[in-house]
């Protein structure tokens, strides 16, 4: 199996997640600091482990881009997507849920180029499967900031 | 003995009431809906559903994730048939000839088989969920806190080695979780660890219902995303009777019942799957069937045995789940969870006076959910269908609501939300990256368990880390630690196997399903 150069990130990424850990146990007190460094002392070793493996894996069957597994991405669609569910969220908590919802449905389904029809199907649906199943059945209070 | 059978008399009883049988039909629709939409999965069905379980009784809200799960097993089956694509990797197998029988205008008779083989898969696997659990329940009479910490480990290392393609980086996943586990009070001393920017939310840990909807629903959101959008193929029509002769239900029977076995064990079995099952299941009745000739061309005898093993699963996997704390794949950690939440203990607990009413409720509930699973499936086969068609643009914005609302419900914070989608974005990382998104889920659940024994244990020895090989069972736990950690290796060979062995001999038409649909 060839190394894939994205797990170059991944090993970063856990090394630095065993630092901060590591870190935040030396302002613990004593008895609090064993169990959480013991546990970061296990992902540094498999991190290593790890490292060593993919080393082992570049010089016998060479590299890779690790592209693959990104293959077909739409950067566009991908990451309006996320902004929105992004912007969603916010508005959630400081305009109130009902309204953003059904902007947040129209806008999204109007980006991923639904048919009207369609969008009007789905949020009139949504809103009222939540609304029964949330609002009137769990007795669950959403929020309801700046407007319902 | 005449008082087990009391309770599980009075479970019946108790599932019989209107309420539990109105949330069977419903987690059951739901369920197949869930499963017949390709994209998305049994875990992700259970973990948005969670929340929604929260104000109901502890027995209703089990009945209605059990028959979450076994609606989203059997319902992959319906677009594997029509639109010969899995609606969950569990139905991988059943595409092969399922949809070589509707090429042939058997449409009908391929749903109907699916449909009464996962029913008596499902059914009969109930039988060894009511006779085993009780018994290995029974056996963790014995253990102490060394034990249970142990326990904890092997229910890691078991989870960590799957579902991945690297060992090392599946117990790093497990390692990553068992360190997010440890955010919040220190269970000992009650001191407050790692919270993060100073938040007090955290004191309690990372929420693991959170946890769970953005790892396993928002991270398949962010998955759909990021792919263009494509029409699904046009369901194919459902010419012919949905039924089967006398003779071919004669001829289904000992592959019903070999699926069965297979399924159950392998259920039982931490760390396989439904997806492993399948495909097995499929094989032994490609080598046992006296019409070979068929395989590859739509033979009743793949379709069953593919469908009664991996149904067969659901029951099996609950019994390491239940008794032992031990779920063996990621729609059982999510149950775990359910579980834990609702205030019950897996163990011995379970079956105790005070809970077995619960227990023997979500049991008779279980065996219920097969019928319904039945009549459900025959009746809306043709609608499921359609809805399997639905647009992954519509999906999209539609589970991010449900995420989002779900996760609000929980507490009514919105630091939940944030904790959601900050899981989803890691959870899709991971899946990209092949780390293992339930073993982190595990580790957030077994952690504090784990830590909480270790520390007990260490309290009862003075400090001495002896007390952890004190005892026979410390010793086997250890050993299947070290079996846990090894297991992989022989599941990915199993796997391999069996899938090289359902696809050598079968048509070109077999190899169109993508590598996704068998992974």
């Amino acid at each position: 199996m060839k190394m894939k150069y994205t797990d170059v990130g991944v090993v970063a990424v856990f090394y630095v997640i065993c630092g901060l850990f590591y870190s935040g146990t030396k302002k613990l007190p004593t008895e609090s600091q064993t169990y959480p460094k013991f546990i970061v002392i296990i992902l540094f070793g498999l991190t290593t482990l790890y490292l060593i493996q993919m080393i082992m894996n570049a010089v016998k069957h060479g590299t890779e881009s690790g592209k693959s597994q990104f293959e077909g991405f739409q950067p566009k669609q991908f990451f309006v997507c996320l902004g929105l569910t992004l912007l969603y969220i916010i508005a959630v908590i400081t305009v109130g849920f009902y309204v953003s919802t059904a902007v947040f449905l129209v806008v999204s389904l109007l980006f991923l180029k639904v048919k009207p029809m369609y969008i009007a199907i789905a949020t009139v649906a949504l809103l009222l499967l939540i609304y029964v199943a949330f609002t009137l059945f769990l007795r669950v209070q959403l929020p309801n900031n700046l407007l319902f | 003995m005449l008082n087990t059978l009391a309770v599980m008399g009075q479970g019946f009883l108790h599932a019989l009431t209107p309420i539990n049988l109105i949330m069977m039909l419903a987690g059951v629709a739901l369920g197949i809906v869930i499963g017949c939409m390709p994209g998305l999965s049994a875990a992700m069905g259970v973990a948005l559903m969670l929340p929604l379980t929260f104000t109901m009784q502890q027995d209703t809200a089990l009945i209605v994730l059990g028959a979450i799960y076994c609606g989203a097993i059997f319902g992959g089956s319906i677009s594997a048939i029509l639109i010969h694509t899995p609606g969950t990797p569990a139905s991988a197998a059943t595409a092969i000839e399922g949809y070589q029988m509707t090429k042939r205008g058997q449409a009908g008779k391929a749903l109907f088989t699916a449909c009464y083989a996962s029913f008596w898969g499902g059914l009969l696997s109930c039988i060894s969920l009511y006779f085993f659990a009780p018994l290995l329940a029974e056996l963790t009479l014995k253990f102490q806190s060394a034990e249970y910490f142990w326990l904890s480990i092997f229910g890691l290392t078991i989870i960590a080695g799957v579902a991945g393609k690297s060992l090392v980086k599946g117990l790093m996943s497990g390692a990553l979780g068992l360190l997010l586990s440890t955010i919040g009070s220190d269970p000992g001393s009650g001191i407050p660890r790692f919270m993060l920017f100073g938040n007090s939310y955290f004191y309690d840990g990372i929420n693991v219902t959170c946890a769970l909807i953005g790892l396993f629903s928002m991270s398949q959101v962010f998955i759909l995303a990021e792919k263009k959008i494509k029409e699904r193929a046009q369901a194919s029509k459902v010419t012919d009777k949905m039924s089967l002769t006398r003779a071919e239900r004669k001829t289904i029977r000992p592959t019903i019942l070999r699926s069965w076995i297979i399924g159950n064990l392998i259920g039982i079995l931490p760390g396989a799957g439904a997806s492993i099952a399948c495909f097995l299941g499929y094989n032994t009745s490609k080598q046992f069937s006296r019409h070979k000739e068929m395989f590859g061309k739509g033979s009743i005898e793949g379709v069953a045995g593919s469908e009664a093993a991996n149904n067969a699963v659901t029951g099996g996997s609950l019994i390491p789940t239940l008794t032992l704390g031990i779920p063996g794949e990621s729609v059982t950690a999510i149950l775990m969870g359910g579980l834990i939440m609702k205030g019950l203990q897996p163990g011995r607990m379970l079956f105790n006076e005070e809970n077995a009413i619960v227990t023997y409720t979500f049991f008779a509930g279980f065996v219920l959910v097969q019928f319904f699973m039945l009549g459900i499936g025959l009746l809306g086969c043709r609608g499921f269908a359609q809805i399997s068609r639905l647009s992954d643009a519509i999906l999209i914005p539609c589970v991010t609501v449900l995420c989002v609302v779900g996760s609000y419900a929980i507490n009514r914070l919105p630091e939940d939300v944030i904790v959601m989608f900050v899981f989803g974005v890691l959870g899709y990382l991971m899946r990209k990256l092949d780390l293992n998104t339930a073993a982190i889920v595990l580790a957030l659940i077994l952690g504090p368990i784990g830590e909480k024994n270790l520390q007990n244990a260490m309290i009862i020895s003075d400090g001495s880390p002896k007390i952890l090989f004190s005892s026979v069972i410390c010793w086997v736990l250890i050993a299947l630690c070290v079996v846990g950690i090894l297991s992989p290796i022989f599941m990915s060979k199993m796997e391999k196997k069996a899938e090289a062995n359902a696809i050598a001999g079968t048509t070109e038409d077999v190899e169109q399903l993508t590598e996704e649909d068998l992974v």
